[in-house]
C-alpha cells in the first residue's frame, strides 16, 4: 500500500472515532449507575450497568408528552413543507410568462435580506397570536428558499415529451402536476422530506421563543431545560420518587431518546441526503 | 412550452400559450407558498419600522412614537457593538476555514480508501454529526469538558493522566473560539467532504491514468491533480460562506454557551446578543435596530458574494 493511502486509512478512521466517541459517551452514560456518574462526571463503559433512567422515563409522563410534541411538529410540518415547496417550485419551473420569473425573484429576495428577530417575534406573538402553539414551531420553518430552488432545478430536468404527451391527451395543469410530475419526482420529494423532517425534529429556537407551557415542550426543549437548570432534571419523572431521581443518568437517557429516531432512520436515509447535497451543491 | 392543447369553446381560452384558466390554476397551486413568503419573509421587513420607534406593546408596531436613530445610536455607542461584530466575523472566519479545510482533507483521504464497504461505512460515520441537534451537541461537550455536574470530564481526566493541571473550561473565555471551531469541524467536516467528493467523482479517470503511466504516486496525484481541480468548488464554498459571515450560528453557539456571561467576551455574536436583549431586557426598539444593522451589512456581504460567485461559475447561479 502506498504511504498516502495508509495515512488516509488511519486518519479517516481516527476522524470517524472522533465523530463517534461523544455519541458513545452519551449512550454509555445513560446506562451507567448514577453513583459512578456523580463521581466521575462521565462514563466510557456502562459499569455498573443500570436501566434506572430509562425505567423512570418510560413510566413518567414527560417523555411521552415530548414525543407527542416532537412527532406532531415533525409530521405535520414535513407534510406542509413538502406540499408547498413542490407546488411553488413547479410553478417556477413551468416558466410561465409573467408568473415564473417574478415568483423566482419573490422567493430569492428573502435569501438576501430579512427583517431580523424582533419583527419576526412580534409577528408570531402579536399578529398571529401563536404563543404556546406548536404551529409557532412549524410555520416559520415551512419553506426553505434554498430547497425550493433545488426542487426547481430537478423539475426542469423532467423530459418535456412526457408533459407534452399528457397535454395532447387532454390532461389539465393540475392533473399533470399530481399524476405525472409528482410520481416522477419521488427522489426529490424524499430529499425534501428528509431535510425538512430533520430540521423540525432538531428545532428548538422557535420553541425557546414561543413556548412557555412545559406540557407542550418537544424533546429538544425538554433537553434545553435539563441543561439550563439541573434542578429541573429532578422533577422530570414526576410520577416516580423525585428525591431519588438519577439526574445525571436521566440527562443522558433523555439525550439518547432524542437522537434515537434520527439514529435509527439514518442508515436508510443517508443516501438521500448525499443526493440532496450533491444536487444543491452543483445546482444551488 | 407553447404546445398547449386548444381548448375550443372555453371562455377566456387563448389560442397561444397557456389558457388564462391554466395560469390561474397554477397560480392557485403556488398560493400557499406565496402567502407564506408574504407573511413570514416580507411581513418582518415591514415590521422593521420598529427600529425607528420607541416601541411599546400597548401602542403596537405602527402606533408607537418615532424616535429617529436613537435606537441605532444606543447600540453603536454601547461597548458591546464592537465586540459582537468582531466575534461574529472572527468566529465565522474560523468556522469556515476549519470546516472547509477538514472537508477537503477528508475527501482527498476518503478517495484513497478503495475498499467499498469500509469507505461507505466511514462516510456515513463522519457525516452523522451533521444531524445532531445543537442541544445534544451542547450536552456532549459538557460531558467531555466538565463532566455532568462539573466533576472533571474526559479532557480533564486525560490532562491529569499526563500530569497537567485541570482546566475549568466553562470559565475560560480565551479557549472558546478554538473549542467552538473544533465543534464546527466535528459537525461539518463530513458534510463538507460529501460536497468535495461529489466534485472529485466528476474528474475524468483519464487524467489519473496518464499520471499513473508517468509514475506519479497517489500523494502526488492528490496534490497536483485533485486539489487544483477542486479549487473552483472550494472558491464557491468560500464565497458562499463569506456571504453568510454576518449571521452568527445562533443555534450552536447559544445551545453551548447558554447564558454563561463569563464566556461572552469571546463567544457573543450578533444573533445571541439580539436574542438576549429581546428575552432578558425586552428592549424591542434597540434590538430591532441591531437586527436591521445586521440585515443591511449582511445584505452587502451576501450581494457581494453572489456577484463574485456569478463570475466564478455563470451557469450555477439561480436567477
Amino acid at each position: 500500500m502506498e504511504p498516502f493511502a495508509a495515512v488516509s486509512y488511519v486518519t479517516v478512521t481516527l476522524f470517524g472515532l472522533f465523530c463517534l466517541v461523544p455519541l458513545w459517551m452519551i449512550v454509555a452514560g445513560s446506562l451507567t449507575d448514577e453513583s459512578v456518574l456523580g463521581l466521575n462526571g462521565y462514563s466510557l463503559f456502562p459499569q455498573p450497568f443500570s436501566l434506572r433512567a430509562y425505567e423512570l422515563l418510560f413510566t413518567g409522563q414527560s417523555l411521552l408528552n415530548g414525543y407527542i410534541a416532537s412527532l406532531f411538529i415533525t409530521v405535520v410540518g414535513t407534510i406542509l413543507s413538502i406540499s408547498c415547496t413542490a407546488a411553488i417550485a413547479w410553478v417556477i419551473a413551468r416558466r410561465l410568462p409573467f408568473i415564473s420569473r417574478p415568483l423566482t425573484i419573490f422567493a430569492y429576495v428573502p435569501m438576501l435580506f430579512n427583517g431580523g428577530l424582533v419583527p419576526f417575534y412580534l409577528l408570531v406573538t402579536q399578529v398571529l397570536g401563536l404563543t404556546n402553539s406548536w404551529f409557532a414551531m412549524i410555520l416559520p420553518l415551512m419553506l426553505a428558499p434554498f430547497l425550493i430552488f433545488v426542487t426547481v432545478s430537478f423539475f426542469r430536468q423532467m423530459p418535456e415529451e412526457i408533459l407534452d404527451a399528457a397535454r395532447i391527451d387532454g390532461a389539465g395543469e393540475l392533473r399533470i402536476f399530481f399524476q405525472i410530475v409528482l410520481p416522477l419526482s419521488k427522489p426529490i420529494l424524499a430529499v425534501l422530506g428528509l431535510f425538512y423532517a430533520v430540521t423540525y425534529w432538531n428545532e428548538w429556537f422557535t420553541g425557546l421563543l414561543f413556548l412557555t407551557d412545559p406540557d407542550k415542550f418537544p424533546l429538544q426543549l425538554i433537553l434545553q431545560n435539563l441543561i439550563s437548570n439541573v434542578t429541573n432534571a429532578a422533577s422530570l419523572p414526576s410520577s416516580a420518587g423525585a428525591a431519588m431521581a438519577p439526574v445525571y443518568q436521566l440527562r443522558f437517557a433523555m439525550t439518547v431518546l432524542t437522537v434515537g429516531p434520527i439514529l435509527l432512520a439514518y442508515p436508510f436515509a443517508q443516501r438521500f441526503f448525499v443526493k440532496g447535497i450533491t444536487l444543491g451543491a452543483t445546482k444551488g | 412550452m407553447t404546445v398547449t392543447k386548444p381548448r375550443a369553446g372555453r371562455t377566456g381560452a387563448r389560442r397561444h400559450g397557456l389558457s388564462s384558466r391554466d395560469s390561474l390554476v397554477l397560480l392557485l397551486l403556488a398560493l400557499p407558498g406565496i402567502a407564506w413568503f408574504l407573511v413570514f419573509a416580507y411581513g418582518p421587513m415591514v415590521g422593521l419600522v420598529v427600529a425607528f420607534k420607541a416601541f411599546n406593546i400597548r401602542d403596537g408596531i405602527f402606533g408607537s412614537p418615532w424616535n429617529g436613530l436613537a435606537n441605532f445610536r444606543y447600540f453603536l455607542m454601547s461597548g458591546d457593538a464592537a465586540t459582537v461584530v468582531f466575534n461574529t466575523v472572527f468566529l465565522n472566519a474560523l468556522f469556515l476555514g476549519a470546516s472547509l479545510l477538514a472537508g477537503l482533507v477528508l475527501a482527498l483521504m476518503l478517495n484513497e480508501i478503495r475498499g467499498g464497504p469500509y469507505r461507505r461505512f466511514m462516510q456515513s460515520v463522519i457525516f452523522f454529526p451533521y444531524f445532531v441537534s445543537p442541544i445534544v451537541i451542547s450536552i456532549m461537550l459538557q460531558v467531555i469538558l466538565s463532566g455532568v455536574g462539573g466533576r472533571g470530564g474526559l479532557v480533564n481526566n486525560l490532562l491529569s493522566v499526563v500530569d497537567l493541571p485541570q482546566v475549568s473550561w466553562y470559565t475560560e473565555p480565551g479557549a472558546w473560539p478554538w473549542i467552538l471551531t473544533i465543534v464546527k469541524v466535528w459537525q461539518l467536516g463530513g458534510y463538507t467532504s460529501v460536497i468535495f467528493l461529489a466534485a472529485i467523482t466528476s474528474i475524468s479517470e483519464e487524467v489519473y491514468e496518464a499520471a499513473e503511466i508517468d509514475g506519479a504516486s497517489r500523494w502526488r496525484m492528490a496534490l497536483s491533480i485533485t486539489v487544483p481541480l477542486l479549487l473552483p468548488t472550494f472558491a464557491v464554498l468560500v464565497v458562499l460562506g463569506v456571504g453568510r459571515m454576518f449571521f452568527g450560528d445562533f443555534a450552536t453557539i447559544y445551545a453551548i454557551v447558554q447564558d454563561n456571561g463569563v464566556l461572552f467576551p469571546t463567544t457573543d455574536v450578533i444573533d445571541t446578543y439580539v436574542f438576549r436583549s429581546l428575552r432578558m431586557i425586552g428592549d424591542f426598539g434597540t434590538t430591532a435596530a441591531i437586527g436591521l444593522f445586521q440585515s443591511v451589512v449582511g445584505f452587502v456581504f451576501v450581494a457581494a458574494a453572489v456577484l463574485v460567485q456569478r463570475r466564478f461559475q455563470k451557469e450555477s447561479s439561480i436567477l
